[in-house]
């Protein structure tokens, strides 16, 4: 998987490519977490490239919205892929993650 | 279309993932499956060959353990056989996927999403060992 960030005001977005698989997601947790520790509260989590994600992925997802949270700030998630967005249904995880149909919209969410 | 097998050697770690996803891909393809079918089939291997892994392996490396894959025209089956101590993936208790957020547990979710991708799932143990076994039978191809 490949992260790519970019910020705008106040606001990182993640760009995620590939698959969010068991072996790739403590790469993510690791960038999430040092984002939030280095005072980031708003953060885009941008799927349009991402076309796979397992439970150690949404396990890292949700770690994520919930630390960040706890801080005081938000997570938004962006423009799912077909397969993403099979996942997160079954998981529940559209109705406890903010989800948008695109980065711009996410942005727009926690200006 | 005739039947056919394949015997998969794993071990224990999750360096295995990647892998694994391209020879269920490969395996499946003769059947031109369709991109959810795929999917469910690649993700829930994930899911129960990780729980391997982690619960029935405890995250130590240098056990083996193999994943069969059977074509039977469109139904694939997938039987995973590890020699861990005894253990039921499936008798996990329910998560609650509509809980609030604060109240999301962070465990059973690979279990949960192998029950709903799989038309059916059963455990067994057999001979000392624990068999896991995934049916899912794939849609007719595109036209």
């Amino acid at each position: 998987m490949e992260i790519t960030a970019s910020t705008q005001n106040d606001i990182t977005v993640l760009a995620l490519q590939g698959r969010l698989d068991g072996l790739a997601s403590p790469q993510l947790e690791q960038r999430l977490d040092a984002l939030v520790a280095a005072g980031t509260r708003k953060v885009v989590l941008d799927c349009s490239a991402l076309n796979y994600v397992s439970s150690a992925g949404l396990r890292v997802f949700l770690g994520g919205a919930k630390k960040l949270k706890s801080a005081g700030g938000r997570a938004a998630f962006a423009a799912l892929t077909p397969a993403v967005h099979e996942v997160f249904e079954l998981s529940g995880f559209l109705e406890v993650l903010a989800v948008h149909p695109s980065a711009a919209a996410a942005a727009a969410s926690l200006a | 279309m005739s039947a056919a097998v394949q015997l998969l050697p794993l071990t224990s770690s999750l360096e295995e993932i990647p892998g694994l996803a391209d020879a269920v891909e490969a395996f499946c393809a003769p059947l031109e499956p369709g991109p959810r079918d795929l999917h469910a089939l690649q993700l829930a291997l994930e899911e129960a060959v990780t729980n391997v892994i982690t619960h029935g392996y405890g995250e130590q490396p240098g056990h083996a353990f193999t994943l069969e894959l059977r074509r039977e025209e469109r139904r694939v089956t997938a039987v995973l056989t590890d020699d861990a101590p005894a253990y039921d993936p499936l008798a996990r208790a329910e998560v609650d996927i509509h809980a609030p957020l604060a109240e999301r547990a962070i465990g059973g979710l690979g279990v949960h999403l192998v029950k709903k991708l799989m038309d059916s799932a059963g455990y067994e143990r057999r001979d000392g060992r624990n068999v896991l076994t995934l049916v899912r039978t794939f849609a007719p191809p595109a036209p």
